[in-house]
């Protein structure tokens, strides 16, 4: 385990001029190479501390270092050992592909000599060598944010942030970047990404803050997470059920043996989530006793926690960026890939 | 990948970061062959209009004004040739906001390249651009002369290719100060819309409010005054006295210089007291929005 720091926050605070308090405490420590996974609904504040982080906004209070530079001392120096990926597509549409990165590399100082084989690998990792030539005005969404991606990663920086970088992207181009940010963080690459998607999170990520309303909520490996869940999930599925069955559903399940804690048991759309450490061994008992109380269920399942669950948990909320997930899978199929 | 992660990127020195960007919106600017055609059609044809159809009203004024048998249209060339820079000089902005609502602005700040550089570069490619449009019009109006008036080159620019250089001068002279302005304009409205309109409308009471089209003396007095506290009339005169190689200005009467000098030196001084001016302003905005404090 590296003990080395690669960005160090110290009490972030961020008001913005009109008054909001975007960040009210913020304290990171993410060692090098590390992938960390910063989690958080709309408007938590995710966007403005990583916008802390890479310099582009000064903290109200408080401190960052990152690879050993001071935000605020020497810019320059953490600019160098970065590269960042904002959250809206930064490109230029007026340039092809290969020119969007080529800028890129210049404006990292690239050497000549490597230029072109960078320029060429960084197309071939995102697909888009067939149009390298063409320019990114007519490409999808999609494609614009991969070609967003490759400008990020011409210096191979030491940190990289990444603001949401698979937003958007067809399931194929998001297995494939997420492949390559694995290669590039086993070879020792810090890695900081923010997403709506938990299963990203937790695919990729070794450990995890939860940021709502400003202030870091909890933190740590995926598995610590969901063992803050308390157990494994139930989900049971009534045949259209009134709010009276629900809440006669949700009763019986509290009465079970099954849990402790009425808080364990939420109702949804259309049934019932019990999170109990017997879930898998005493399920079944639950299940019985629902029927004879007259419930119709039409489908169950038992499950380990995901992250959405440890948002549910943590936050008390629904996780927001579940139905925008739905929203972009439709528009991404509407739209399809050539626009 | 063949390098090793974990290396810093090497950044380049300040020439290198001015250059990159040079190159950027050289680029783009040839990719928009429309943007340049169109941004020369209002003046190509205020050039023609006017010459036509006020040519031979405005004889007598500007005989007056200039002497001799000059034509409206070596009167009218220098006018046009600082509404091209005008023009130019407005699309700045434009790019400016462009650039922040792509998100290539942020992209650039977030680079090591130095803010200067990432400025510099861009309007340096405007007076490029500014410069290649102002001898476009110089060379139109030539064969306008011609048919015109029938006079050779030397009839044309009095003080030869020198005094044309001088013109284009003149012009990217004139535009830094327009220049400034509309970046000020893009970085307080950060909208596409409003920094076009914004610039667009004062281009046209700038220009009719100034000796670009008529001696100032056959103008009303108010007119004059307004025309008094214009950079267009400075500008103008500038090249108007390049192009007939004689004292043009009548605003201020100087003549300590002797020639077409007791023009040029009031002219270019206030021209370049303006560019300082409006340019450190320009430099204070940027800076406060690039010095990454919450805003």
């Amino acid at each position: 385990m590296c003990t080395v720091s690669a960005i160090d926050a110290d009490h972030l605070e961020l008001t913005y001029a009109d008054g909001t308090r975007a960040v009210t405490d913020v304290s990171l420590s993410i060692d090098e190479g590390e992938f960390f996974g910063f989690l958080g609904s709309n408007g938590a504040g995710k966007t403005t501390t990583i916008k802390m982080l890479v310099t582009l906004l000064r903290p109200t209070s408080g401190s960052v270092r990152v690879n050993g530079h001071d935000v605020a001392d020497e810019p320059r120096a953490v600019r160098k050992s970065i590269g960042y990926m904002a959250q809206e597509t930064s490109i230029d549409e007026e340039l092809t592909a290969r020119e969007n990165i080529r800028y890129a590399c210049e404006a990292y100082g690239v050497p000549r000599d490597e230029r072109a084989d960078r320029i060429d690998q960084l197309l071939d990792l995102v697909d888009l060598a067939g149009v390298a030539d063409k320019r990114a005005k007519g490409f999808s969404g999609g494609m614009q944010k991969r070609l967003d991606v490759a400008t990020a990663l011409v210096h191979e920086p030491p940190v990289v942030f990444l603001d949401e970088p698979t937003t958007g992207l067809d399931p194929k181009a998001r297995n494939r970047l997420w492949d390559y940010f694995e290669r590039i963080n086993e070879r020792g690459t810090t890695v900081f990404l923010t997403t709506q998607y938990l299963e990203e999170a937790d695919h990729l990520c070794e450990r995890i803050s939860v940021i709502t309303d400003g202030e870091i909520e909890v933190s740590g490996s995926p598995a610590e997470l969901k063992s803050l869940v308390g157990g494994d999930v139930l989900e049971v599925e009534f045949d259209e059920p009134s709010d009276d069955d629900l809440e006669r559903a949700r009763e019986v399940a509290i009465d079970s043996a099954l849990v402790d804690d009425p808080d364990a048991v939420e109702r949804t759309e259309a049934g019932l989530f019990v999170t109990s450490t017997e879930a898998r061994r005493h399920g079944t008992d639950l299940l019985v006793a629902l029927r004879e109380a007259g419930l119709t269920i039409v489908g169950f399942n038992v499950r380990s926690p995901t992250l959405d669950d440890v948002f549910l948990t943590v936050t008390g909320e629904e996780y927001e960026g579940g139905d925008d997930r739905a929203d972009e899978a439709d528009v991404a199929a509407a739209t399809g890939e050539a626009r | 990948m063949s390098t090793e992660p974990g290396r810093k990127a090497a950044g380049n020195g300040f020439l290198t970061d001015t250059w990159v960007n040079l190159k950027r919106w050289m680029l783009k600017t040839v990719r928009n062959p429309f943007v340049m055609t169109f941004s020369l059609i209002n003046p190509v044809m205020f050039l023609v209009l006017f010459t036509q159809v006020f040519g031979g009203v405005a004889g007598g004024a500007i005989s007056d004004s200039v002497g001799g048998s000059a034509s409206y249209v070596t009167y009218l060339v220098p006018a046009i040739a600082i509404q091209v820079a005008l023009i130019g000089a407005t699309s700045s902005g434009v790019g400016l906001v462009n650039d922040i609502e792509s998100g290539m602005f942020e992209k650039a700040l977030v680079s090591p390249m130095h803010r200067g550089a990432i400025f510099l570069g861009k309007s340096l490619s405007e007076v490029l651009r500014i410069v290649l449009q102002v001898c476009i019009i110089l060379v139109v109006g030539f064969p306008m002369f011609y048919l015109d008036a029938g006079g050779s080159l030397g009839d044309y620019v009095a003080t030869g290719v020198l005094g044309a250089i001088g013109i284009v001068c003149v012009g990217v002279l004139f535009a830094i100060w327009f220049t400034a302005l509309s970046n000020i304009v893009a970085l307080v409205t950060r909208d596409q819309e409003s920094t076009m309109i914004g610039v667009n409308i004062v281009q046209f009471p700038l220009l009719f409010l100034s000796s670009a089209f008529l001696p100032l003396d056959s103008l009303p007095g108010w007119v004059q005054v307004v025309a008094a506290f214009n950079p267009v009339t400075y500008g103008v005169d500038a090249a108007r006295a390049l192009m007939f190689g004689r004292d043009v200005m009548t605003l201020i009467d100087v003549t300590a210089f002797g020639g077409m000098w007791n023009t040029l030196v009031p002219a270019v001084a206030v021209l370049g007291a303006l560019d300082i001016a409006l340019g450190a302003l320009a430099v204070y905005f940027i800076a406060r929005s690039t010095s990454a404090e919450a805003r």
